[in-house]
C-alpha cells in the first residue's frame, strides 16, 4: 500500500510537466517503434525464406549444367554434363537418397492436332516423381519400363491439358514434339507459378531415354536433383559434389566453372533480399536509439532532481524514507520508458500496418517485437532511472531543504 | 516530551571543524509553547533539525518521549518524523501541482499504514486552520498566510506530539504573519506542543517561554511573564507595528 502510493506520487510528478514527460519518452517511443518495424520486416522475411526453401525442398540440391550463379533452368548450350558424371555422383557421394538427372528444353512447341503450345519439356527418370515429389493426379507416372524402352509417351501440367485439350480427356491423345509423337499417359499435380512469375504447370514430362535419343538428340544432361538423406550433411555434400566434377571436367580453380550447384542455402540468401546483416545493423540501430532515449531521459530526471531539491527535502521532512524517495523517482523513469513503449508499439504496429498496405515488403506482425518492447522498457528504465534515483535518495534532508 | 542534554554539533569539512552546538540542553513538557530565539550563526536551525530529527548531534542525548533520538538510524529517524513531528518551514514548500487537500494528505502516504479516513482528517486539518473553503484550490491561487496555514494543516494531519516551526512568519507580510501566529495561539490552547525558531523577538513574544541561543549555547532561558495576543493585534493595528 505504502509503496503504491509512493509509485502514485512518481506518477503525478510525470503528469505535471506533459512537455518533459514527452521529451523524456521519445527516444524509448521512436527505438521501439524501429524495433516493432525492423522485427515485423525480419519475420516477414524469414517466412518468406522458409516458403522459398520449401518449394525448393529443403533436402534438395541441384547440379546444373552451365556457370555462373543463376538458378535453373539451365544452359542446355554447355554440353559438358553427363549421365556419367550423375553415376560418379551417384557412387562417390555418400549419404545421397536420391539422384535423379535431367534433360531440358525451354519453351519448345508441343502440338495436339490444330492446338499448339510452346512448353518447358523435361526428360526424366522414374524417380524424378519422388526427387520433387511430384506425382500424376490422374493416370501414370513415368516408369523404369518407360525408361529401359525409350517408350514415347509422357506427362503433361495442367496449362498444357488446357491449352491443347480443353475439355478432352488427354489420356491417350497424342502430342507432338519435334515431330516425334508422345502418347499422353499422365496428367501432373499442379504446382502453380513460380517467384519469378514462371508457369510450373506448363510442363511436358517424358522419359530421359526418350528425350535424349528420339526427341532431342543430345548426350548431354541439363541437371541433376540430388536428395541428401542426411541434411546436417547437405552443405559438404555440395562440396564433394563440386570437387568431383571439377576433377571429372579436368577444372581447376580459378578456372571458371561450367556448372553450378544451388542448395537451400543459397535459395534461402536469394529470398532473404535485405541481407542478414543489414537487419542486424538495424537492430543495433534501433537498440542504440533506446539507449540514446535513455541516456536523454537520464539526464532530465538528473535535471529535475536538482529543481526539485526543495520537494525531496519536503518528503524527507514528513517521514519518507531513502526508499520511499529512491522508489518515487525510479517509478518517474519506468512510467517514462513503459508509457514511451505503449506509444512505440502503437507507432510501430501503424507504420507496419502502412508499410503492408503500400508496399510490396513482407510483414508479419507478431507478438515477440511486443514483449521485447516490455523487456527494454524496463531494463532501460531501470538502468537509466537508477542514477538520478540514487541521487535524490542520497540527499540529505537538511541539504535539501537549505 | 522533549530533553535535550548536552548537545554538540560539529560540522566537520575539509579537516576544519566548526563547532555549531556547544553542548545545549534544556526540556520542553507537552503543551508548552516555546521560542527559540537568537541571532543567524547562532545554531538555531542546526538546533531545529535535530529537534525535527533531519540531523544527528555528533554529541549528547536527545530523549523524544522517552527514546533516544541520537541512537536511532535513518529509517527509524524517518518513522519519527513522520509520526510525531509536524513541521512549518519559512518557504512553506507546498507542492503546486497538488490540491490543498492534497498537500495536506502528504505526509499520510509515509504513514506505516495508509488511514482509510485520510480525506476526512485532511478536511479536520484544514478546518483547524480556518481554510475549510479552500480544499480544492492549488496553493499558487492562495496567498502567503492561506499558504503557511496549509502547512500547518499539513503539520497537523498526523496528530503529531509536537509542531516545529523554523521562522514560520519569515515569508509573510506582518497581518498574514499574525494570522499565522494566532493559528499557533489556538493549536497550544487546544494543548499542543508548539517549538518556533525565530529571530524575531515580536514573533518570540507570542510563546510562553523563550531560550534564547547565542554561538551555540543557551545564553537565557525563562517564561514570558505577558505572551503577547495575535487576537488582539488584529484588532488594533498600533499593536502590529512592533512587528515590522
Amino acid at each position: 500500500m505504502r509503496a503504491l502510493g509512493v509509485a502514485a506520487e512518481g506518477l503525478s510528478a510525470l503528469g505535471a510537466r506533459k512537455l518533459r514527460a514527452f521529451f523524456m519518452m521519445a527516444g524509448t517511443i521512436v527505438g521501439i517503434a524501429a524495433l516493432v518495424v525492423i522485427m515485423a520486416v525480419g519475420k516477414g522475411t524469414e517466412r518468406k525464406v522458409m516458403k522459398r526453401v520449401n518449394n525448393w525442398g529443403p533436402r534438395a540440391i541441384m547440379l546444373i549444367s552451365g556457370g555462373g550463379k543463376d538458378l535453373p533452368p539451365p544452359d542446355m548450350t554447355v554440353t559438358t554434363l553427363t549421365l556419367e558424371d550423375a553415376d560418379a555422383v551417384r557412387e562417390e557421394v555418400d549419404d545421397l537418397e536420391l539422384v535423379s538427372p535431367m534433360v531440358w528444353k525451354l519453351y519448345t512447341t508441343i502440338k495436339h492436332e490444330a492446338a499448339q503450345l510452346r512448353s518447358v519439356v523435361w526428360g526424366v527418370e522414374p524417380n524424378w516423381h519422388r526427387a520433387y515429389d511430384w506425382y500424376v493426379s490422374y493416370g501414370e507416372g513415368i516408369t523404369a519400363e518407360d525408361v529401359a524402352t525409350l517408350s514415347r509417351v509422357c506427362l503433361i501440367g495442367r496449362t498444357v491439358r488446357e491449352e491443347l485439350f480443353g475439355e478432352e480427356d488427354p489420356l491417350g491423345k497424342r502430342i507432338y514434339l519435334n515431330n516425334v509423337g508422345l502418347v499422353v499417359k499422365g496428367v501432373l499435380e499442379e504446382r502453380g507459378t513460380s517467384p519469378g512469375g514462371g508457369d510450373f504447370d506448363n510442363k511436358l514430362v517424358l522419359p530421359i531415354t526418350t528425350a535424349m535419343r528420339r526427341v532431342l538428340n543430345v548426350d548431354y544432361l541439363g541437371a541433376v536433383r540430388l536428395i541428401t538423406a542426411k541434411p546436417s550433411l547437405l552443405s559438404r555434400q555440395a562440396e564433394d559434389i563440386r570437387e568431383l566434377i571439377h576433377n571429372r571436367h579436368h577444372i581447376t580453380p580459378p578456372q571458371e566453372d561450367d556448372f553450378r550447384i544451388i542448395t537451400p542455402l543459397i535459395i534461402a540468401g536469394m529470398a532473404r533480399g535485405i541481407s542478414r546483416t543489414l537487419y542486424i545493423l538495424l537492430l543495433v540501430l534501433a537498440c542504440l536509439s533506446l539507449i540514446v532515449g535513455g541516456v536523454v531521459m537520464m539526464n532530465i530526471l538528473l535535471v529535475s532532481v536538482g529543481a526539485r531539491t526543495a520537494e525531496i527535502g519536503l518528503r524527507r521532512s514528513l517521514g519518507a524514507t531513502r526508499t520511499d524517495i529512491f522508489l518515487q523517482f525510479l517509478t518517474e523513469s519506468l512510467s517514462v520508458t513503459l508509457l514511451g513503449m505503449l506509444l512505440g508499439c502503437l507507432l510501430g504496429w501503424t507504420v507496419c500496418l502502412v508499410l503492408a498496405n503500400t508496399t510490396q515488403i513482407s510483414l508479419v506482425l507478431s507478438w515477440q517485437p511486443y514483449a521485447v518492447s516490455v523487456v527494454f522498457a524496463l531494463l532501460i528504465g531501470t538502468f537509466f532511472g537508477v542514477q538520478p534515483a540514487r541521487l535524490a535518495a542520497r540527499l540529505h534532508p537538511v541539504e535539501a531543504l537549505r | 516530551m522533549i530533553e535535550l542534554e548536552n548537545i554538540e554539533k560539529i560540522y566537520r569539512s575539509e579537516g576544519v571543524s566548526t563547532p555549531v552546538l556547544k553542548g545545549v540542553s534544556f526540556r520542553v513538557e507537552a503543551g508548552e509553547y516555546v521560542a527559540v530565539m537568537g541571532p543567524s550563526g547562532s545554531g538555531k536551525t542546526t538546533l531545529m533539525n535535530i529537534l525535527g530529527c533531519l540531523d544527528t548531534p555528533t554529541g549528547g542525548r536527545y530523549l523524544l518521549d522517552e527514546i533516544d533520538m541520537v541512537k536511532l538510524d535513518d529509517d527509524e529517524l524517518s518513522r519519527v518524523r513522520n509520526r510525531k513531528i509536524g513541521f512549518v518551514f519559512q518557504l512553506f514548500y507546498l507542492l503546486e501541482r497538488a490540491t490543498t487537500l492534497k498537500n495536506v494528505m502528504l505526509p499520510l502516504i509515509y504513514a506505516e499504514e495508509y488511514p482509510a479516513d485520510a480525506e476526512q482528517r485532511a478536511r479536520n486539518s484544514l478546518l483547524e486552520v480556518g481554510l475549510g473553503e479552500r480544499m480544492n484550490y492549488h496553493p499558487n491561487t492562495l496567498s502567503g498566510g492561506e499558504q503557511q496555514r496549509v502547512a500547518i494543516a499539513r503539520a497537523l494531519i498526523n496528530d503529531p506530539a509536537i509542531i516545529l516551526a523554523d521562522e514560520p512568519t519569515g515569508n509573510l507580510d506582518s497581518r498574514s504573519g499574525i494570522e499565522v501566529l494566532s493559528v499557533f495561539k489556538r493549536l497550544h490552547r487546544q494543548g499542543r506542543t508548539i517549538v518556533v525558531v525565530t529571530h524575531d523577538r515580536f514573533v518570540a513574544e507570542h510563546a510562553g517561554r523563550i531560550i534564547q541561543l547565542k554561538d551555540g549555547v543557551v545564553t537565557e532561558d525563562k517564561a514570558v511573564a505577558e505572551p503577547r495576543d495575535p487576537e488582539a493585534e488584529l484588532q488594533d493595528p498600533e499593536r502590529r507595528e512592533v512587528a515590522q
